[in-house]
């Protein structure tokens, strides 16, 4: 039997990409960055470890058109295709669907995301999806299923594991919600041959040295898990995390016989305490810190001590990625997200001191932020920027999306523009908010252009002179592609103040 | 800056205490939990409630961990020093405790039973077992809260005969899963373990609430 693990090139009118970015959401970027996506390439790990002809099918990282990739997709005459939705690109996944069943109407095709497990009924009804899968879990989920339809030729109408939507001959059968805390442990490290690895090493604003990869995700979901914004929160999810030794494993193994320069844990927030230091000093006693290779993290404010961050520097981390939603107190505590401004300094001065390299993931435009709480974000981040205490930022408009508690409150409270999926894609606001659109729009702006600012660029070249490592490559290679990145920013944003809509270009029916 | 001044700092076990604030003005449901830090340190932890909703005072019992800067720190506080807590947050509540149909099954280990402990001083009427993993018999903190044929400890080294998980009680237990609500809280492993068995047991995901430790 073979599976696909299918990832459609999603290009709009503007030759756009469809690339996932802040807080996981969908945005598009002409310069597109390529992110392995973890649960779906652990997956493919187990279902080739079980025997299964797995066929891995990114067509966004392997460059591929769509009819490129849809034809190829063919000629692989895959028994079982499986693909990843999101709210703004459900409607090009159920055109898709149904130009695979028309091309394979035999082929069983599997839907997984954040979306469809949050509204599976939508998309059995509008596309000729065969199995919504209710879970994140989807290596997981899909060890259970795959083996059973193998083997059973009445699977739909027999197989009962829990969280699944399947499409039967007579009806739609639900096999219940999927509340399940696997053993992260027993889902595998990440083949890295199967997945093509080298097509993510480049094209990433993440990495500061290259190849770089994703290693294996240490946190499933999160383990915070009530922001509201984010996609990691819900009662359908939960949190696992694997053992340390097994991650520091990893590691040794994409250094040493990967070659790999940079490591980046996309865990929405990595270890900490305890298991943060054992790991950072596991990395120390295996020499891992002494091959040129750095490590990087998404981690939340008052998470990490200076004890734990100065360990992490002597294990050569660099990049930390943090979420910094808004620098006014009643938006972090709408947000829910459980930390005071007054400590975000002090984390902050803590990674600047053992030269680790802060990067901020700002939003604005939530329904109620007003003109001075939009201000007090713009003042702060640029003094935070100016002082040294953040390397670089990323600002996003706040997207209601997936069905997190922020999309449903805003849904409730009435304060959503637009019942279209396609206007989900962070390229505009869509809620209603007490000031013009325009003045979120200009606040995004003003924080980017902290990019091109005298004192900003001598902080940079300060930094650099006081390094524990002279970066001098940083300044080029990093520095060239953050600009890029904030040029394409500001591309969606002028676009957006042109009131143009995004058009996908839909999947063709022949 | 939300800062609570410390009214008791009562010592259950060498590793365990319970920490008291007055209650915030603040809508509050009993299984949520608050961040925990200290003032100017700049790192806090998760800790659910141990308190009724109704209560005028904030409870949380908490175990100094191995390691644990956060912990170890909270557990030498004085009365009278402060603690920044936020909050509070999480989901992990009683749907309808005015449905008298519903029965609960609590498993949680450790200070895990902190939010069952908070249920049943808010909901009195609950009809509900709670299944309490400990690993030693000083561990079955304040066991006089609750009603004897309400309460089992599964005691893995006690100080006599042989221990018990809570995993070996929940595969003898006998319950009709009809109309019951299973609410696990505590350590990841143990989480794991508990869902594997009710599924045996044919139990739904959507009769399970979980709310994992780390």
């Amino acid at each position: 039997m073979k599976i696909a693990i299918s990832y459609p090139p999603i290009i709009n009118e503007y030759g756009q990409k469809a690339m996932v970015s802040q807080n996981r959401n969908v945005q598009y970027f002409r310069e597109p960055t390529y992110l392995l996506p973890i649960t779906h390439a652990q997956a493919a790990t187990s279902l080739k470890l079980m025997g299964f002809d797995v066929y891995w099918d990114d067509g966004n990282a392997q460059l591929k058109s769509f009819q490129g990739w849809l034809d190829d997709l063919v000629s692989e005459k895959p028994d079982i295709v499986v693909f990843e939705s999101t709210t703004p690109v459900m409607k090009f996944y159920w055109n898709t669907i149904n130009l695979v069943k028309k091309f394979m109407p035999k082929c069983i095709v599997i839907l997984t995301g954040y979306h469809s497990m949050r509204m599976p009924e939508e998309s059995i009804k509008e596309s000729q999806v065969d199995v919504i899968l209710r879970s994140s879990n989807v290596d997981f989920d899909l060890r259970r299923l795959v083996p059973f339809i193998n083997k059973n030729s009445n699977w739909r109408e027999t197989f009962n594991g829990e969280g699944f939507l399947i499409r039967g001959s007579k009806e739609i059968k639900s096999t219940g919600n999927f509340r399940h805390v696997e053993k992260l442990d027993d889902s595998p490290l990440i083949n890295r041959d199967l997945v093509n690895w080298k097509d993510y090493a480049y094209e990433n604003g993440n990495f500061l040295q290259t190849p770089g990869t994703y290693a294996t995700s240490v946190i499933r979901d999160c383990m915070f898990g009530k922001c509201t914004f984010c996609r990691y929160n819900g009662p359908d999810l939960t949190f696992s995390m694997m053992s340390v030794e097994k991650s520091l494993d990893e590691y040794e193994n994409l250094i040493n016989n990967y070659g790999v320069r940079e490591i980046f844990d996309d865990s929405g927030v990595w270890y900490r305490g305890k298991e943060a230091r054992l790991f950072a000093q596991g990395i120390i006693d295996r020499g891992l810190n002494k091959k040129g290779c750095y490590f990087g993290i998404n981690t939340r404010f008052e998470y990490l001590d200076e004890e734990t961050i100065k360990l992490m520097a002597e294990a050569n981390f660099r990049f930390v990625l943090l979420g910094y939603e808004a620098a006014d107190n009643e938006t972090l505590m709408r947000l829910n997200k459980g930390y005071q401004l007054e400590h975000v300094e002090n984390c902050l001065k803590w990674l600047t001191k053992y030269g680790l390299h802060p990067h901020l993931t700002i939003m604005v435009g939530y329904y109620w932020q007003t003109k001075e709480q939009l201000q007090r974000t713009v003042d702060e981040v640029r003094r935070i920027m100016f002082s040294g205490l953040a390397r670089t930022l990323q600002v996003t408009l706040c997207t209601p999306l997936d069905f997190t508690p922020y999309h449903k409150e805003c849904i409730e409270k009435g304060v959503l523009l637009t019942k279209d999926y396609d206007d989900h894609d962070m390229s505009k606001l869509i809620v209603k908010t007490p000031i013009e659109h325009s003045e979120y729009y200009a606040a995004v702006r003003e924080m980017y252009s902290i990019a091109y600012h005298p004192k900003f660029i001598l902080r940079q070249i300060l930094f650099l002179f006081n390094f524990r490592k002279k970066d001098w490559q940083f300044l080029f290679t990093y520095s060239i592609r953050a600009i890029r990145r904030v040029r394409q920013h500001v591309f969606n944003l002028t676009r957006s103040e042109n009131k143009q809509l995004t058009k996908k270009i839909p999947a063709k029916n022949s | 800056m939300n800062k609570f001044k410390v009214l008791k700092n009562e010592q259950i076990t060498e590793e365990t205490f319970m920490l008291r604030f007055d209650r915030p003005l603040l809508e509050i449901k009993s299984g949520q939990c608050f961040n925990l830090g200290l003032p100017e340190i700049g790192i806090n932890r998760e800790y659910s409630m141990y308190s009724s909703e109704k209560s005028k005072y904030l409870d949380f019992l908490i175990r100094a961990v191995e390691d644990g800067i956060i912990s170890s720190q909270l557990q030498r506080l004085q009365i009278g020093e402060y603690v920044d807590i936020d909050g509070p947050y999480g989901e992990f509540c009683i749907q309808n405790p005015n449905n008298i149909k519903t029965k609960y099954l609590f498993i949680g280990t450790g200070t895990g039973i902190a939010p069952f402990h908070s249920f049943i001083k808010t909901y009195p009427k609950l009809d509900y077992k709670i299944l309490h993993g400990v690993r030693y018999e000083k561990d079955q903190y304040h066991n006089d809260h609750y009603p004897k044929d309400r309460y089992s400890a599964c005691i893995s080294k006690p100080d006599f005969g042989s221990g018990i998980r809570v995993t070996d009680k929940l595969e003898k237990e006998n319950f009709d899963s009809d109309n019951m609500k299973f609410y696990l809280c505590g350590n990841k492993n143990m989480i794991a373990d508990c869902l594997d068995i009710l599924h045996n047991k044919n139990v739904s995901g959507d009769q399970i609430i979980t709310e994992v430790f780390f």
